[in-house]
């Protein structure tokens, strides 16, 4: 994945030169932006179910261990096979020994962000399973062979045309970039797939405590293909995604269709209380429930960043964000992006050094945290994270040494005052307009895109003392 | 793989507490829910929702209406579908007594799905070639235009799911206002069955380049009969 390998500042200058991209991503968020609008305006009390959303997601958290206790008793009192992992290592261990127990050669999938965080398909497939990702976005990036661009549109940086391109070896014809033949194409292609199916892999937007069952929410209606066609079926679950019954369920549906989409509801909801009665005639005989921690226990006790775990993943806070809307997903380079993914990754991963310039793709304007269904304060908790990283010693040197320097000379005000002139004597050569426009690095870092004001001629302290001796 | 106790002791370590041994006092929910007067109402918000949605329907009152709006949609094809394929019309074991009427009026042959096959991927096939598939509903949503189907022994999930059209039938008296009173029902009902589906509108997408797109997946075409009884 070449988007991987890329810097930080490759992968943002690569963002930046890519109009499509930016255009595309623009528009999309524009949309999803507007539609979530619409759909809570029609409420006529969105902040009602966002109070509601809140407390439910709190209380949920506050109380983890007590539901995820009591989902896994009545998941296993009827028979599911309930798998727990601590790492993502551990997850697709799991997974694996599923697969191979079965001898599964085609295993579907539908949408599940746990199985991109756990990088599940690159290890199905080194065991010689095919996995077909059949949500289109994410049929399409599976092709491409890459990440997700957005949380709910995986493709949204893919043209029409980049699509029919990806598809045509596959048809092996020509196809025209209309979207009805590709989605007709990709219907046809998926139809025999779905039947061959093995094994089954879902995601989980909701699990509901007290009745042990799986909510999933899709417009394509894969979710529901793949959690009816093949005989055992396994659902990958971040360990924070459960409501206690049906009553928060209600609310906590409403708030996902709304902020993701604007939909009232998504075209399928489908609850899960697995397995199969004998009798039905439909439906998987065996079911895995695997529950993630993946260091989602170390932020449930860190006070600081609990409320990162109430997200319900819909999208909200990436279409407003300007960082994302100028520079899609990709830019950041992990799996979740947008606000969120600048919160959670840091924390999940633990790695400062490949995941420290996250909590800085952000102007802190607090859009994200107004969208938000939940209100999860994220540009506060970016700021934290910010703080967290700083104190870890994970600033470069130069950042450390400017920061000293400032202490340094705004704790001695003689030395100050000297430093000030020293300024604007040596800003000379680079003033425009007023503005600082060049310099030597690490200025120039800053300058290359911006201006910066310059030393006052005449400092503050100067002005201040004159106007008191005139009096 | 790590054992539940231990799992869960972690979690309760890093909340600092004990596991709590009865259920958390539920929080507190005041949403104003969005309510319609009466059945008559709920009815014709339903189907005003479910054909912005891109879903056909009709309100009908007797087995005439029925007949009619069943010839207005499909007209003769029902009859050319069954001389390609005997199980074009794939159906529930038991609809509502005015619909099996029509359909035996109509003469449309209707294959009942739990009988297809003993085999469940031939069942599975079989759904897939046929034509229209075609259900009742347990529940439905006015707001959202939703219906909502309780898998069953004589059901079959995927009668909705892979035949190209869907039709389903539903009572006005199964209508309710919104997704509250639905899940507080089936809830009453105790351990919910294996699957509840529910379902607004044709399958849709707007993966690629955000332009809607019907039927990726499921049924294309999606018809609801609403009898009033
Ligand atoms: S942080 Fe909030 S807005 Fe962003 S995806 Fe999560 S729930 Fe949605």
């Amino acid at each position: 994945m070449t988007m991987f390998n890329l810097t930080t500042d490759q992968r943002v200058d690569k963002a930046l030169a890519n109009n499509f991209l930016r255009q595309a991503t623009r528009r999309a968020t524009d949309r999803l932006r507007n539609n979530k609008y619409k759909a809570s305006d029609e409420l006529g009390n969105w902040e009602e179910w966002r109070n509601a959303g809140e407390t439910i997601r709190k209380h949920v958290i506050a109380n983890l261990d007590f539901y995820l206790h009591q989902l896994i008793e009545q998941m296993e009192q009827r028979g599911v096979h309930v798998h727990l992992a601590k790492t993502p290592a551990d997850a697709v261990g799991i997974v694996r020994n599923i697969v191979r127990e079965h001898d599964a050669k085609n295993v579907l999938k539908s949408k599940s962000m746990i199985s991109e965080e756990i990088h599940l398909n690159h290890a199905l497939e080194e065991d010689g399973a095919a996995v077909v990702e059949t949500d289109l976005g994410e049929y399409i990036i599976q092709i491409a062979g890459e990440p997700p661009s957005h949380i709910i549109v995986p493709a949204m940086h893919k043209t029409r045309q980049q699509v029919a391109d990806l598809f045509e070896p596959i048809a092996g014809h020509a196809l025209s970039s209309d979207t009805p033949t590709l989605t007709r194409f990709a219907r046809i292609q998926m139809r025999e797939q779905f039947l061959r199916g093995d094994i089954g892999i879902t995601g989980c937007n909701f699990a509901v405590a007290n009745t042990g069952s799986i909510v999933m929410v899709t417009n394509e209606g894969n979710g529901r293909m793949v959690s009816t066609l093949p005989r055992v079926q396994i659902t990958l679950m971040g360990m924070e995604r459960i409501v206690p019954s049906f009553r928060e369920l209600d609310i906590m549906l409403n708030l996902l269709a709304r902020s993701a989409t604007g939909q009232r509801l998504s075209s399928y909801t489908t609850i899960l209380t697995p397995p199969k009665k004998s009798a039905d005639s439909d439906g998987p005989e065996e079911y895995h429930l695997v529950i993630l921690d993946h260091n989602r226990s170390e932020i449930l006790g860190d006070k600081l960043f609990r409320t990162a775990l109430n997200c319900i993943r819909c999208g909200a806070c990436f279409n407003v964000c300007p960082v994302y809307r100028q520079l899609g997903g990709h830019a950041y380079g992990s799996v979740y992006s947008g606000p969120i993914g600048s919160v959670i990754t840091p924390l999940l991963e633990k790695d400062w050094k490949k995941w420290g310039h996250l909590p800085y793709f952000s102007s802190l304007c607090g859009a994200c945290t107004e969208g938000c269904p939940v209100r999860i304060p994220l540009h506060d908790l970016l700021v934290k994270l910010r703080m967290r990283k700083t104190q870890s010693g994970h600033t470069p040197q130069v950042e450390q040494q400017i920061f000293k320097a400032y202490r340094y000379l705004f704790t001695r005000e003689k030395t100050l005052r000297r430093a000030l002139r020293l300024g604007a004597h040596l800003q000379r050569p680079f003033v425009r307009n007023h503005r600082i426009t060049g310099g030597p690095p690490p200025l120039s870092n800053w300058t290359k895109s911006r201006t910066l004001p310059m030393v006052a001629p005449k400092p503050f302290m100067q002005i201040w003392a004159d106007l008191n001796n005139k009096r | 793989m790590t054992n539940t106790n231990e799992f869960i002791n972690h979690l309760a370590s890093k909340l600092g507490r004990p596991t709590p041994t009865e259920t958390p006092p539920p929080v507190e929910i005041s949403v104003p829910q969005y309510r319609l007067s009466n059945t008559e109402e709920r009815a014709s918000i339903f189907l005003q929702n479910w054909q912005a949605l891109g879903g056909k329907g009709a309100i009908v009152k007797s087995e005439n209406d029925m007949l009619q709006c069943l010839k207005e949609w499909f007209g003769d094809l029902p009859i050319t579908w069954f001389k390609d394929n005997p199980q074009a019309l794939i159906a529930w074991d038991m609809l509502p007594s005015i619909a099996e009427s029509a359909f035996s009026t109509l003469n449309w042959p209707l294959t009942r799905y739990t009988q297809s096959s003993l085999d469940p991927r031939d069942r599975y096939s079989i759904a897939a070639h046929a034509e229209l598939g075609i259900t009742g509903s347990d529940l439905g949503i006015a707001l959202s235009g939703t219906i909502v189907m309780n898998s069953d022994p004589l059901r079959g999930r995927v009668v909705s799911l892979l035949p190209p059209r869907h039709l389903a039938f539903i009572e006005t008296t199964k209508i309710r206002n919104n997704l509250f009173e639905v899940l507080e029902e089936i809830s009453a009902l105790g351990t919910p069955p294996a699957a509840i589906e529910m379902i607004s509108g044709p399958s849709r997408t707007s993966d690629i380049e955000m332009d809607l797109s019907i039927g990726v997946h499921g049924p294309i075409e999606v018809y609801v009969v609403v009898i009033d009884n």
